[in-house]
């Protein structure tokens, strides 16, 4: 620790801190610019100037690390200090627009603010300013009014340090040096919009906020961001009861201050214009009804009946306990289930049991990182950015994946055919195979190794990489991809786990929750996701609960969920809103959004965070755990609770962090796609990119301009060869299920022999393609695109998506 | 069609090996001054292309480019008139010689080239040729103790097709000529004027 | 005074020298053999001892530089030749090149050879083609003959250098923005710590020196520190290259004794001012040290003496203004030289030599205020040290030297609102 003084006041720093971060801890504001806690100093603004006792000449804080018995005067105390501050402002102010009245920044404005406090008052400028053309779009996101822009670089710095995405840069020098994007290139960043809020001026704008508001007009609230399982803290703007706005908020232990720009400009879905905000029952159409009369409805429908439940993965814990609760005590079912590519049991117990295995932080420090069966940037941006900050401190990360992910230029990526990756993780842990000295690098690291589970590693593959992590002493997460599929985990929304990790059918786990639940009266473990949707397909399901998933849309098999709705006699639907259920809805239950309950989220560490309502739920809507509560009430039981306190009293007895006995593991084999792939097929692969047609993402149009790619197939260039494909060229894509024809691309950063189509991109909704899991054997062709008036044309089959 | 084919491909690969494997961004430099010789002036493809040669986005290459004044980035007459007007030349009349420059060539202040393609002028800063002032380059052939009379005669010789003799070192035929050269390349063997296509 | 011996220059007479066996004949690449012979840490001491200062402006002793290295990091050590010689009025290290071109490789050799360095980059100003040119074939020479390459001069040594060109930026003769020119990045300067002998050109130990310090260095090692020592002062021992130019009969590159009375090389070895006028103003290290006057005509040209005079002797730069020089125009060319070459990277340099050649050039042309003088004062005080690095002090130098030496004639602009010397002398003074 060091000690220094600043303005006459002691203070006592960790060694390595810079001067401005010192001041602060005392409660000083050092003026600044281009500085940011987040990024490596630069020193280019020159407002933080301070004086150094012994030093004839003033230093700039930002750039300082605090020496023994230093002695700190900022502008409070020093005139020559303030002096200097007052003449760097007037330098920055001389060619700033007065565009104070229409600039987006007003009211929130580090100039502004610093200006007044640390600037001159009037302006000795007689010349003419600089002028530019405004505003220049750097993407259909963000915005460049350069005549604004103070060049603090932190933009620039920002997409190098942090995101690596370096599509703006600094061009041209002196006067005329600007922040630019590459002729006739976009700033097509997934994270781009942190430039926008930590710019310090209004050179940076969004799209979609330009002229929307001014910060006086807003009620904020803290939330956390509810698209993926990253967890990231953010504060959400609400202006006449509508959101305008999504910032990130800062949390060194999750997302320190970034967000991805789906989290920040996808947040129109809870005031969709198809939002439903009344319960609705079938008669002849659907016709609104109160809460009472649509819960009678249901609850007459379940008595005696065989119910089964889906759940999306963005409801609160708090839901997902009470839905846990509902199913086995009151409709006596294990059919439930949340979206989930089966894992494995082994790692969905060990991270249902024990949370924060591992957390961000560490994630950070480890020396060792294997990430299997995640394209993070797409899945999981804000642990995508972790891992950079790991690769920056000099980890050795592996990507084991069927196609490059954006790590490439700091991870070594082994490439796999999708089903492959449970027999290389297996044979890693023999020290075998592609992975065998990552095995010995792991082994090596200790405890600052990680094994990174994602979604590619389905069907029990996540249990190989546990294995390889307990062989090498590997710390282990399993990682999920929706804002709270976690919390579906861990209430046990899984037909074969009770709460915490807890197995039904192993009688001291199951005892252990019937000491709070009472009695479990269920045969055995229910049916996975799938296994619902054929059961209700083969008429073996009377009452299926759809809260906020849309099995059409968003489950790996359209036909399956088509067929389902068609032969259960009753649908019930929770959610904000119908969308394409809107046919088969027999009743509607109108869910509160995130944004009017109160309740916790569970990141992807195991981290459960709260939110606090901001605005009243419209309509009627409700919290889902109330609902869940009224309708056992309605089916004559009593879920045990009727305020939120005491759902959390009775949910931390059984979510508290224990050991659970040991599972057996499996035999783990090659598991190949159903069904075999033959001839010259190819493995069709699939899953969600960060921006498609997913319903979080409904009104961001901005965000679609920006970064949302039409449907493709992608595939390697023997492949391509072999089927006759051209790059830019169209292909039809055949499965079992369905085809379509596709633009085609043509990289040789995907294995050979298998075709990636991303899950539902405009032009492709890939589950039509799909029977049931995310891979699929298909088939190839080319189509001729023929000349508009030509007769040869040759008609390709199928038919397109 | 690639900027960096056949000969060309060879000789930017050659570039890059002048440095070490791990840092070969370094090469961007003389890449561009190679892109500069074929096509004289740095193209938004060019650009590109370097940029997937090193591994850097085109922002990044462009962020190079435009920070220098020897790359030019905006079509350029066949000949780079380069007149240093900073005070050791200034003291010596440098400033009717750069007047005598554009009204010679017929390039307006502002303007990027003459008309008729032949020249492009460049108010300079110090050229190192303090001694010789006022100093004169000919796409960076230096021309030494120029007056506006001497830049006349200099002009008029260009645009006649003739090459006059620098006062040290080899003639140099044209700004792309002249490009190639500063990539590290040997010069054309029979070095002609070039054409650059109007913009 | 001539030097009591020419030392860099005692080839210049001999073209035959400018050729690798022309340079064996006058005892070239002797340095060289002599340093494989002797380890690193001797080689440091002897140009340590020597009192050897960087000769490109800041006047760093060079020994103790190279003696900052780390030599047990595990990564590769660098010397970099800083050959972008751009600062308004300096000249010299291109005709020292021109001339002699292996001399700067056998320094470079021996600097190598002092570090452990197995590649050495020569960064050159994209503007100095043909010395580039002429410098490259040197190379392929000195390749051919052994004296650069896998195992030079059958020592087992690798010695390689590699040739880089800049594109026109006086910034980059900034060592730290040198460094990032030459990586690939954009030219602007560094933060230090960390310092570049530590870590350097692509983060590893480097050594920067200026083309006329390399130089120095074969005969040092050839004749020994005390040789060096007998020229020169105790603080700045040697000779020194200086470049006259302006308004004087023989402008040119000058050898001196360190320590010269800058009377003696205006009047000897510069012929006097042009057409016998008077001298009004003279740069001593080019247009960023503040400009001196008449007043000082027997100022000693060593590094101590100049600052004592409120100046800098930096690259030895010497331009000379006479009495029909309008030192407020002067000015303005001289800042605008810095706002043309600011890298643009703080709020000061970039925005401050802007301003100022806004309101210098109104001044010059008879638009200025009473309070343009003023205000050009305290932006002059708002720029000196307070920029990232020191172009912008250059802009200061400029400004506040300008007004400290010649505020009347500032005021003569403002109160005739013209120019008084265009004014009286119709037509452009040449």
């Amino acid at each position: 620790m060091v000690t220094l003084t600043i303005d006459g006041t002691e203070v006592t720093v960790p060694k390595g801190t810079l001067v401005i971060r010192a001041a602060e801890l005392l409660g000083i504001e050092i003026p600044r610019f281009c500085d940011h806690p987040y990024l490596e100093p630069a020193g280019a603004c020159r407002q933080c100037y301070v004086a150094i006792e012994g030093q004839p000449k003033l230093g700039t804080s930002c750039t300082m690390t605090v020496a023994p018995g230093m002695v700190v005067r900022t502008q409070n105390s020093d005139d020559t200090v303030r002096q200097a501050q007052v003449a760097n402002l007037e330098f920055l102010l001389l060619n700033h627009p007065l565009d104070c009245p229409i600039c987006d920044r007003g009211g929130e404005c580090p100039l502004q603010d610093q200006a007044l406090a640390y600037g001159p008052g009037e302006s000795r400028f007689r010349e003419a300013k600089r002028v530019f053309e405004k505003p220049i779009p750097l993407s259909p996101l963000v915005n460049l009014d350069r005549e604004r822009c103070v060049l603090c670089a932190r933009c620039t710095r920002f997409c190098d340090q942090i995101s690596g995405d370096r599509f703006i840069e600094l061009f041209a020098r002196g006067a005329g040096e600007r922040v630019s994007i590459a002729a006739g290139e976009d700033f097509a960043s997934p994270f781009s919009g942190n430039t926008i809020q930590i710019c310090p001026v209004g050179a940076l704008t969004a799209t979609p906020y330009r002229f929307a508001a001014r910060p006086f007009d807003l009620s904020s609230g803290d939330s956390v961001c509810q698209h993926c399982a990253s967890g990231c803290n953010v504060r959400v703007d609400v202006r006449r009861g509508e959101v305008v706005r999504v910032l990130a908020r800062e949390n060194p232990e999750t997302n320190d201050a970034w967000i991805c720009d789906k989290g920040r400009f996808a947040f129109r879905w809870t005031d969709a214009s198809d939002r439903v905000t009344t319960p609705l029952i079938r008669d002849r159409g659907l016709e609104p009804a109160s809460f009472g009369e649509v819960l009678s409805f249901i609850a007459e429908r379940c008595v005696g009946a065989r119910v089964a439940f889906l759940a999306g993965g963005r409801l609160m814990d708090e839901d997902y306990y009470a839905l846990s609760k509902l199913a086995r005590t009151v409709m006596r079912t294990n059919d439930l289930d949340h979206r989930r590519d089966e894992p494995g049991l082994l790692a969905e117990t060990a991270a249902a049991s024990r949370p924060m295995a591992i957390t961000s932080r560490e994630l950070e420090r480890a020396r060792v990182i294997l990430v299997a069966g995640l394209d993070a940037e797409q899945e999981l941006p804000i642990v995508h950015l972790r891992l950079r900050k790991a690769a920056a401190r000099g980890a050795r990360i592996v990507v084991l994946h069927p196609r490059r992910t954006r790590l490439h230029d700091v991870a070594e990526h082994v490439l796999c055919r999708p089903g492959q990756q449970a027999t290389l993780l297996a044979e890693a842990r023999e020290g075998r195979g592609p992975l065998a000295a990552l095995t010995a690098a792991l082994r090596d690291a200790g405890d600052a190794a990680v094994v990174l589970a994602g979604p590619r590693l389905a069907e029990g593959a996540a249990d190989a990489a546990l294995l390889l992590a307990t062989a090498t002493g590997a710390r282990f997460a399993l990682a999920p991809r929706r804002a709270n599929d976690r919390g579906a985990l861990r209430a046990g929304v899984h037909p074969e786990l009770l709460p915490g990790g807890r197995r039904f059918d192993v009688a001291d786990e199951r005892a252990e929750v019937e000491a709070v639940w009472g009695p479990i009266m269920v045969e055995g473990p229910g049916r996975s996701t799938m296994r619902i949707l054929e059961a209700c397909a083969a008429r073996q399901v009377d009452v299926l609960f759809l809260i906020g998933v849309d099995p059409l849309r968003d489950l790996p098999d359209a036909a399956l969920a088509r067929r389902a709705l068609d032969n259960v006699p009753v649908k019930v639907v929770q959610s904000l809103e119908l969308g394409s259920l809107e046919p088969f809805a027999d009743a509607f239950l109108p869910g509160a959004s995130y944004l009017e309950k109160e309740g916790h989220l569970t990141d992807w560490e195991g981290r459960g965070q709260r939110i606090a309502p901001m605005r009243g739920a419209p309509g009627i809507s409700r919290p889902d755990w109330e609902i869940f509560a009224g309708l056992a009430a309605a089916m004559g039981s009593d879920l045990g609770f009727d305020t939120l306190d005491e759902l959390h009293e009775e949910m931390g007895r059984l979510l508290a962090p224990r050991n659970g006995s040991e599972v057996p593991a499996a035999g783990i084999v090659d598991v190949a796609p159903r069904p075999t792939v033959g001839g010259d097929g190819v493995v069709l692969f699939t899953y969600p990119l960060l921006v498609d047609e997913g319903r979080l993402s409904v009104g961001a149009d901005e965000l679609k301009a920006a970064l949302e790619d039409p449907a493709f197939v992608e595939v390697a260039p023997a492949t391509a060869e072999r089927h006759g494909l051209v790059d830019g060229g169209i292909a039809l894509v055949r499965t079992a299920s369905g085809s379509a024809e596709l633009p085609v691309r043509v990289t040789e950063h995907i294995v050979d022999g298998t075709a990636f189509v991303p899950f539902n991109q405009p032009g492709l909704a890939a589950n039509t393609l799909l029977s049931g899991w995310f891979t699929e054997a298909a088939s190839l062709e080319s189509v001729t695109l023929a000349p508009a008036d030509s007769d040869d044309v040759a008609e390709p089959e199928g038919v397109p998506a | 069609m690639a900027l960096f084919e056949g000969r060309a491909g060879d000789e930017a690969r050659r570039i890059v090996e002048r440095y070490p494997a791990a840092h070969r961004r370094s090469a961007v430099m003389p890449l561009l001054y190679l892109a500069q010789s074929i096509e004289g002036m740095v193209t938004r493809d060019a650009l590109r292309e370097i940029g997937e040669m090193l591994g850097i986005t085109t922002a990044e290459v462009e962020a190079v480019a435009t920070f220098y004044t020897m790359y030019r980035l905006r079509p350029t007459g066949t000949h780079l008139v380069n007149v240093c007007t900073n005070l050791a030349c200034k003291l010596r009349g440098a400033d009717a010689v750069y007047e005598a420059a554009h009204r010679e060539a017929g390039v307006s202040h502002g303007q990027e080239m003459s008309d008729d393609g032949l020249f492009t002028v460049h108010e300079e800063e110090c050229l190192g040729v303090c001694d010789l002032a006022p100093a004169v380059q000919v796409n960076f052939a230096n021309h030494d103790g120029v007056t506006p009379e001497r830049m006349r005669e200099l002009i008029g010789r260009l645009r006649g097709g003739d090459v006059p003799a620098p006062a040290r070192g080899p003639a140099m035929p044209s700004f792309a000529a002249a490009s190639r050269v500063l990539a590290g390349l040997d010069p054309e063997p029979e070095p002609a004027l070039e054409e650059v296509p109007p913009a | 005074m001539s030097p009591l011996e020419p030392r860099l220059t005692r080839h210049w007479g001999d073209p035959s020298v400018i050729g690798v066996d022309g340079y064996e004949a006058v005892d070239g690449y002797a340095g060289l053999r002599q340093a494989l012979g002797m380890a690193d840490a001797d080689i440091v001491e002897v140009v340590k001892a020597s009192g050897l200062r960087g000769r490109g402006g800041a006047g760093f002793p060079t020994g103790m530089k190279w003696g900052f290295v780390p030599r047990e990091t595990g990564k590769p050590t660098y010397v970099v030749v800083n050959y972008d010689e751009s600062e308004p009025g300096t000249c010299n290290n291109r005709e020292l090149v021109e001339r002699e071109p292996h001399r700067l490789l056998e320094g470079s050799a021996i600097a190598a050879l002092a570090i452990g360095c197995e590649t050495v980059f020569i960064y050159i100003r994209g503007e100095y083609l043909w010395q580039g040119t002429v410098l490259q074939r040197a190379i392929d020479e000195a390749y051919a003959k052994g004296y650069l390459g896998a195992d030079v001069m059958g020592s087992g040594t690798r010695i390689d250098v590699v040739l880089h060109r800049g594109a026109g930026a006086y910034i980059c003769g900034e060592e730290t923005a040198l460094l990032n020119s030459l990586e690939g990045l954009r030219g602007q300067p560094r933060l230090r710590p960390p310092f570049p002998a530590v870590e350097g050109l692509y983060a590893s130990p480097t050594v920067i020196n200026n083309v006329e310090t390399l130089m120095n260095v074969p005969d040092i090692v050839t004749k020994g520190a005390d040789w060096f020592r007998e020229l020169g002062t105790e603080k700045s021992p040697g000779s020194k290259m200086v470049t006259v130019s302006g308004k004087v009969e023989r402008p040119g590159n000058y050898e001196i004794e360190l320590g010269t009375p800058f009377r003696v090389v205006l009047e000897e070895l510069a012929g006097g001012v042009l057409g016998g006028r008077s001298i009004k103003a003279w740069t001593p290290g080019g247009s960023s040290t503040p400009m001196l006057t008449a007043e000082h005509l027997d100022v000693a040209l060593d590094y101590e003496s100049v600052a004592a005079a409120g100046s800098m002797l930096g690259t030895g730069a010497i331009m000379v203004m006479d009495e029909t020089d309008c030192v407020v125009d002067c000015a303005t060319r001289m800042v605008k030289f810095y706002a043309h070459e600011s890298c643009g990277k703080c709020t000061p340099c970039r925005e401050g030599s802007w301003w100022a050649t806004r309101v210098l050039g109104r001044l010059e042309e008879g638009h200025g205020r009473p309070e343009d003088i003023p205000l050009m004062s305290e932006m002059g005080t708002n720029i000196l040290f307070r920029a990232f690095c020191a172009l912008a002090d250059g802009t200061a130098s400029v400004i506040n030297s300008s007004l400290k030496h010649f505020m009347d004639e500032y005021e003569a602009h403002v109160r005739l609102g013209a120019c008084p010397l265009k004014v009286e002398h119709v037509g452009v003074a040449s």
